[in-house]
């Protein structure tokens, strides 16, 4: 690309006039110099033809666009793992080391927390949702086990949804959930009353953190949804 | 999901639970541990490190009836409590 350029310049010698503009650079006549030129180094590409630099720009250019393409391919995966790895904007962390036997070691030297339950249930569903135990006073890294009693009290089984949220907010990072009953569907026959057990633990980074000096109560709130569509909604939209 | 909220808003991002969720005990097979358990804890201010043994008991229960993973009881953080062993196969 740039031997194209440079064809355009003829090597000038004081002997020369400067460029006739009638005439191609490529077809000019080559006239005995009255003084010695000076010798330039070859250099490699000036021994190649024009149409072989083309080619080799070509080539240079599809690799560029191939790879680019091939970067934004890349991209969709890597920004997956970037996010899965950070929580950022949002994304449950998954990262099954926390949940390793060691962590789960109780502290004995922290103080007790209190970890108080509610419930919530909304109003298009005929469950009754309390829980069992109102609190349970655990140390970072002991696992614990608490209840909620669920009671169909419809005539038709029902199936019900729950989620759940963490106050202080801060301290929900350290909440980690073995096993739980929420964000899948449950079904209760009418009439029928279950225990739904949650088994969870406190982070033991939870006493490195200076937010959560004070912090001596944790509240996990549950709130049970109905999970299919009310009977009197538009009849189009059934799942 | 948090996708349009201004920047600075603070919003609880669930975690999923590491075992998934547990299966309903629709026949109340382990009703009596869990009923030993709530008394254990009434009768000790709800301390959680007085009452271990018997939220081992109610997950053994669970297992045993097939209402649970089998499990490692050191998986699940009962490490001192290894004088009963688990029934059940080690988690691969």
């Amino acid at each position: 690309m740039f031997r194209l350029i440079h064809t355009a310049r003829t090597l000038r010698t004081a002997s020369q006039p400067l460029a006739r503009a009638s005439s191609t650079p490529l077809t000019t006549v080559w006239k005995t110099p009255t003084r010695p030129l000076p010798i330039y180094p070859r250099r490699g590409f000036a021994s190649k033809s024009h149409s072989e630099s083309n080619a080799s720009s070509g080539m240079y250019a599809l690799a560029i666009f191939v790879s680019m393409l091939g970067v934004s391919y890349a991209a969709v995966p890597l920004y997956r793992i970037f996010c899965a790895s950070t929580g950022y904007s949002g994304t449950p962390v998954t990262d099954s080391s926390r949940f390793a036997a060691e962590r789960l070691v109780p502290d004995a030297e922290s103080r007790r927390i209190r970890i108080t339950f509610e419930s919530n249930t909304s109003d298009a569903l005929q469950w009754s949702f309390k829980p069992e135990l109102r609190e349970v006073r655990v140390v970072p890294g002991e696992t614990a086990l608490t209840f909620y009693r669920a009671k169909n009290n419809a005539k038709e089984d029902i199936v019900g949804i729950a989620t759940y949220n963490v106050t202080p907010y801060r301290a929900g990072q350290y909440f980690n959930k073995i096993q739980c009953f929420c964000f899948e569907e449950q079904m209760l026959r009418a009439g029928e009353e279950v225990d739904m057990p949650v088994f969870f633990f406190i982070d033991p980074d939870f006493n490195e953190d200076p937010y959560m000096k004070e912090v001596n109560t944790i509240t996990l709130s549950y709130t049970l949804f109905n999970a299919k569509y009310a009977k009197n909604v538009v009849p189009g939209q059934r799942p | 999901m948090s996708y349009g909220r201004p920047p600075g808003v603070e919003s609880f991002s669930g975690k999923p639970p590491a075992l998934g969720s547990f299966p309903l005990d629709h026949e109340g097979e382990c009703k009596d541990f869990m009923k030993e358990y709530i008394k254990c804890l009434r009768a000790n201010k709800n301390n959680n490190g007085a009452c271990r043994e018997f939220s081992r008991a109610y997950l053994q229960c669970r297992m045993d009836n097939g209402l649970m993973a089998q499990d490692d009881m050191k998986n699940l953080g009962y490490q001192d409590a290894s004088k009963q062993p688990a029934s059940g196969e080690p988690k691969t």
